[in-house]
């Protein structure tokens, strides 16, 4: 109640917001005046005070080294985990020798039949052409067994997704318990998910399809309360007066009144499925994802970039046909369906019975030579002595010469309570006190953990993707929503750009930029763009066209217009446009430790790799204090009363 | 007279924290809702309210918006929980049913058609009617078959495929009724359903009603805020103000004898003629009136009167099976028109207990 009338009297008299930030800075600088002195002689340092950390490694390699000792005996995981574990096994074992018998005729037709049926012959097309593509670009096998791991994946994530949304959407406890779990979740990083399914389950299927299943579960789970609890009152009450029973009320008109809602749960946990999917290669997922990590390793774009397509192109077919499932077009009749079902098995068999199960050696299509024949040439031509502009290469130094170093060394070289201090002024500015509470406890746990510096290094990362990010997205969501023909223009690309999983970004950097944090960066720019991109022009479309009026009217020019009309009014759009920037540049930046961007996701990667569990955690760990540091600092008061409403 | 099919006595629905003390407490009780609200922060939808339903009639609840009324509706099958009082159906004591009993009743004898349809998007006409036959267990075909010929009765023939969202708002609301109608329901019970239409769809739905009510015979409560609704449907009127009925009884005395300013306010610009009815401007004929000039049946309107003295240029006879009650004459005709007669001052005379207010209402039971 007390925000939204904050946000009203803000909104009206601006004086308010002076006086009301004010205080809240009066306040800050009080506590300042007597608790940085006192930090300050008793731990003078401008890194985190050693005095003040906690030294976890020795606890965490002990619980590592008992977990892994008792993985065969202990009752816990021979009676609980254990079975989980076969079951994810076996389940994908099976769905993999399924699509490997069906054969790639078979699956390629299951796969445009079904796409016929629920998106229109359009995507049936399409499905077909990436299906065979992946063949042809000789990626076959690891596409299946990406596939095989996604299907589990995914219904293990809609099912506990929408049990945990309907235990929300029924309960008002339930749901009030849930939230903050799930709006945390959605904020972490993909590979603060890694380390602690590693640590129980060890390298494997299991822990790469269970840290799927966590990191998907989540939007399903949302979207299902959403549906359950947007039901229209009304139709609830008319349904209760015809003396309809709780069961029957949830079965004949709750769920399928939030069929919608369900339809596009489903359709957000396969994208993020297929993205960690790809991920969880670094924790033994295999497939595609491993082929781009391992080619990505020893910097083979043109490999990279043969195992990358067939991601891009698994993500696109996904999004749209689930899309359109979920759109409402619904396509009756049962003879396609039959038709469908008759169809599919019959190429299967058909291309058994002519000896063509495994795709033939002859058609695949050799792009990594001559993609890394251009790669070097750009090596040789563009990296460097390119007249006047200079070179990808050049670019990437002094980007980070001039930019991440000074950023970074600025980070390192602040004391350790001014960076608190800075979080808290910032977080409760834009926040509630509330808010700026939980960022600074967590830029407190990042010190306490030990990882000061290597996370204020992704920090200064971040701060410098985002700044690029928000510079370049709000230029060209002004652009998107002052002129229909950018809009236009734009729309496709943004589509495909936002379905992409965020690995398959690192292939062009490193192409383009070679490793580093300049790349790492790079990628996450480029992976964050859209979003900020759309949010922006849709926020400034919304922009009350009476007011826009009014102020050409007046003889405002455009410019005129942008400042004073349409930027302050968009000022919430903005904000959330800045959260979502700061949200998914984190996520690319940690990845990025994958190509040289060092810090906090290197230390993942190496905890991984050297089964150095106890520093990947604690790694872990910090990254989901950064992220909900980020997350909190940049929160908009008025976000939490929004999504109650 | 029979038992009523709803009979109400004392019910209180007051939504907020402790809501149970209020309908007890005689102090709270009596205070005005912006003083409750603010010293409980409690609001009493529902005060004190007592009435009964006479089967076969149209019970019309009348009353300006958040006056209590849908809350008053929905208490009667506990829709919404009462807070206090006695809900009665047929004898029966409704707030006393267990579950299973009450949903017995919300499947048999009592339906609602709601003021925004309610109707389930995905489903169509045909399985939206036959939907409370669904919930109560009937098989595909019959309650398929039963639903076609409620959808026949309320005009939708050839409709039947559609989904509400290809319908106009008016045929949506056949819908609703359809499929209330189909569970062949006891009473029906009608919150706002024409509200959200059109002034001439409302028209036509509401010779709907009065036509199945002519047909059928099925006794209903009819929630409306539109008094033209009210004086055109309802056989009785109770009319609410701040979750209290401030007076119960037929158009004709509500329009006739208001029982306080809030009611003569209420009434002021109906055309009084349309709704009195000759009985208010009569008196005793004398032996040679009785004899000859135009005849009215009592139950005629005094646009109608007029329109017969008119016509012949004499005080017409009320005749009710033959014997004549008396005459009316121009100048009384002319009287009701202007407002100079209310009934009131004619009820000694006619020797009828007409009740002013809530509290009195219980005789008309
Ligand atoms: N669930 C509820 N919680 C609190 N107060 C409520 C609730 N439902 C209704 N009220 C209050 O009870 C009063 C009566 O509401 P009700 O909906 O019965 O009015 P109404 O006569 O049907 O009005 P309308 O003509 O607008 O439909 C209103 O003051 C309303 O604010
Ligand atoms: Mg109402």
């Amino acid at each position: 109640m007390a925000t939204v009338t904050a946000a009203a009297s803000r909104a009206v008299i601006p004086g308010i917001l002076k006086v009301a930030a004010g205080r809240k800075l009066l306040v800050l600088a009080l506590a300042a005046a007597i608790l940085v002195p006192l930090a300050h002689t008793r731990w003078a340092s401008g890194t985190w005070p050693t005095a003040l950390t906690v030294d976890l490694t020795t606890p965490l390699t002990d619980t590592s080294t008992w977990i892994i000792d008792n993985r065969d005996s202990h009752p816990l995981f021979l009676y609980f985990l254990g079975h989980v574990s076969n079951a994810v096994v076996l389940a994908v074992r099976v769905v993999y020798l399924l699509l490997l018998a069906a054969g790639w005729a078979g699956t390629t037709a299951f796969a445009a039949l079904f796409a016929w049926r629920v998106a229109g012959a359009r995507l049936a097309l399409g499905a077909a052409a990436a299906f065979l593509t992946c063949g042809a670009l000789g990626m076959w096998v690891p596409t299946m067994q990406t596939l095989a791991l996604m299907v589990v994946a995914v219904l293990a994530s809609v099912v506990v997704g929408a049990l945990l949304g309907l235990a929300a959407g029924l309960s008002g406890r339930m749901d009030r318990a849930l939230r903050p779990v799930l709006d945390t979740m959605q904020v972490l990083p993909a590979f603060a998910y890694l380390l602690p399914v590693v640590l129980i389950f060890g390298i494997g299927v299991p822990a790469a399809v269970l840290a799927t299943v966590v990191y998907a579960a989540p939007p399903m789970a949302r979207l299902t309360a959403l549906g359950l609890r947007g039901a229209d009152k009304e139709v609830l009450e008319a349904v209760d007066s015809l003396g309809a029973t709780a069961r029957q009320r949830l079965l004949t008109a709750r769920i399928p009144l939030a069929r919608k809602e369900l339809l596009l749960g489903v359709n957000q946990t396969i994208m993020m499925a297929l993205s960690m999917a790809v991920i969880a290669s670094v924790i033994g997922a295999g497939g595609l994802g491993d082929r781009v990590y391992q080619a990505l390793a020893s910097v083979d774009v043109g490999a990279a970039l043969a195992a990358g397509i067939p991601i891009v192109l698994l993500a696109v077919v996904l999004d749209r046909v689930t899309a359109a499932a979920g759109d409402g077009t619904e396509r009756t009749g049962r003879a396609g369906w039959a038709y469908a079902l008759v169809a599919a098995p019959a190429v299967a068999v058909a291309g058994r019975l002519m000896g063509r199960l495994d795709w033939p050696d002859t058609w695949v299509l050799n792009i990594a030579e001559p993609v890394n024949r251009a790669v070097d040439w750009m090596t040789a031509h563009l990296y460097s002595g390119v007249p006047v502009v200079g070179g990808t290469a050049e670019w990437a130094g002094r980007f980070t010469t001039w930019v991440l170093d000074p950023v970074r060394d600025g980070l390192q070289w602040l004391p350790w309570w001014a960076v608190l201090l800075v979080v808290a002024a910032l977080a409760w500015l834009i926040g509630t006190w509330r808010t700026a509470l939980t960022a600074t406890l967590a830029m407190v746990a990042i010190g306490v953990l030990g990882v000061w510096e290597p996370s204020l290094d992704t920090l200064s990362q971040v701060l410098a993707a985002v700044a690029v990010t928000l510079v370049l997205g709000i230029a060209t969501g002004v652009a998107a929503a002052r002129s229909d023909r950018v809009d236009r223009a734009l729309r496709p690309v943004l589509d495909i750009f936002q379905t992409m999983p965020q690995f398959v970004y690192l292939i062009p950097v490193v192409a383009l930029f070679g490793v580093g944090r300049a790349p790492a960066v790079a990628a996450a720019v480029v992976y964050a763009l859209p979003a900020v991109v759309r949010i922006t022009a849709q926020g400034l479309r919304q922009v009350d066209p009476a007011a826009l009026e009014s102020a050409r009217s007046l003889g405002a020019t455009p410019a005129q217009q942008l400042w004073q009309v349409q930027l302050p009014l968009a000022r919430r759009s903005l904000l959330l446009a800045v959260n979502q920037g700061v949200v998914l540049v984190l996520a690319v930046v940690i990845i990025g430790g994958l190509v040289g961007g060092g810090a906090l996701g290197y230390d993942v990667v190496f905890g991984l790799a050297q089964g150095d569990l106890a520093t990947g955690l604690v790694a872990g760990a910090a990254i989901v204090c950064l992220g909900l540091m980020l997350d909190r600092v940049t929160q908009p008061t008025d976000r939490r009363t929004k999504k109650g409403a | 007279m029979s038992t009523p099919v709803f009979s109400v006595e004392g019910l209180w629905k007051v939504f907020g924290p402790k809501a149970d003390r209020i309908p007890t407490d005689p102090e709270l009780s009596a205070l005005p809702p912006a003083d409750l609200r603010a010293r409980t922060g409690c609001t009493a939808a529902v005060r004190d309210v007592s009435f009964g339903v006479r089967k076969g009639e149209v019970f019309v609840v009348m009353g300006l918006s958040g006056s209590g009324k849908s809350t008053l509706v929905r208490c009667l099958t506990r829709l919404i929980e009462p807070t206090s009082g006695t809900i009665a159906i047929d004898g029966e004591d409704v707030r006393a049913m267990d579950k299973s009993r009450l949903r017995e009743l919300r499947r048999h004898r009592a339906a609602m058609v709601f003021q925004h349809f309610g109707l389930l998007p995905h489903r169509t006409v045909l399985d939206n009617v036959a939907y409370g036959l669904e919930i109560q267990g009937v098989g595909k075909s019959e309650r398929r078959e039963r639903a076609a010929e409620v959808v026949a009765k309320v005009g939708l023939e050839g409709m039947e495929q559609r989904r509400p969202s290809q319908l106009s708002g008016g045929q949506r609301q056949r819908v609703g009724l359809a499929r209330a109608l189909a569970v062949d329901p006891e009473v029906l019970l009608f919150d706002e359903p024409f509200s959200a239409l059109d002034p001439l769809i409302r028209r036509d739905m509401q010779e709907e009603v009065v036509r199945l009510h002519r047909e059928e015979g099925r006794t209903m409560v009819f929630i409306t805020h539109d008094l033209s609704e009210a004086l055109k449907l309802g056989d009785r009127i109770a009319l609410m103000r701040d979750g209290e009925v401030v007076q119960l009884g037929t158009p004709e005395q509500i329009v006739g004898s208001p029982a306080d300013d809030y009611v003569r306010e209420f009434v002021r610009d109906v055309p009084r003629e349309q709704v009195m009815t000759v009985r208010t401007a009569m008196r005793p004929a004398s032996a040679e009136e009785a004899g000859n000039g135009p005849a009215v049946a009592p139950t005629a309107t005094v646009s109608e009167a007029i329109e017969a003295v008119a016509r012949a240029g004499a005080p017409a006879r009320v005749m009710d099976s033959g014997r004549c009650l008396g005459v009316v004459d121009a100048n009384a005709l002319l009287d009701v028109v202007a407002g100079a007669t209310g009934l009131a001052v004619d009820t000694d005379r006619l020797g009828g207990a007409i009740p002013t207010a809530a509290g009195t209402s219980e005789e008309l039971v």
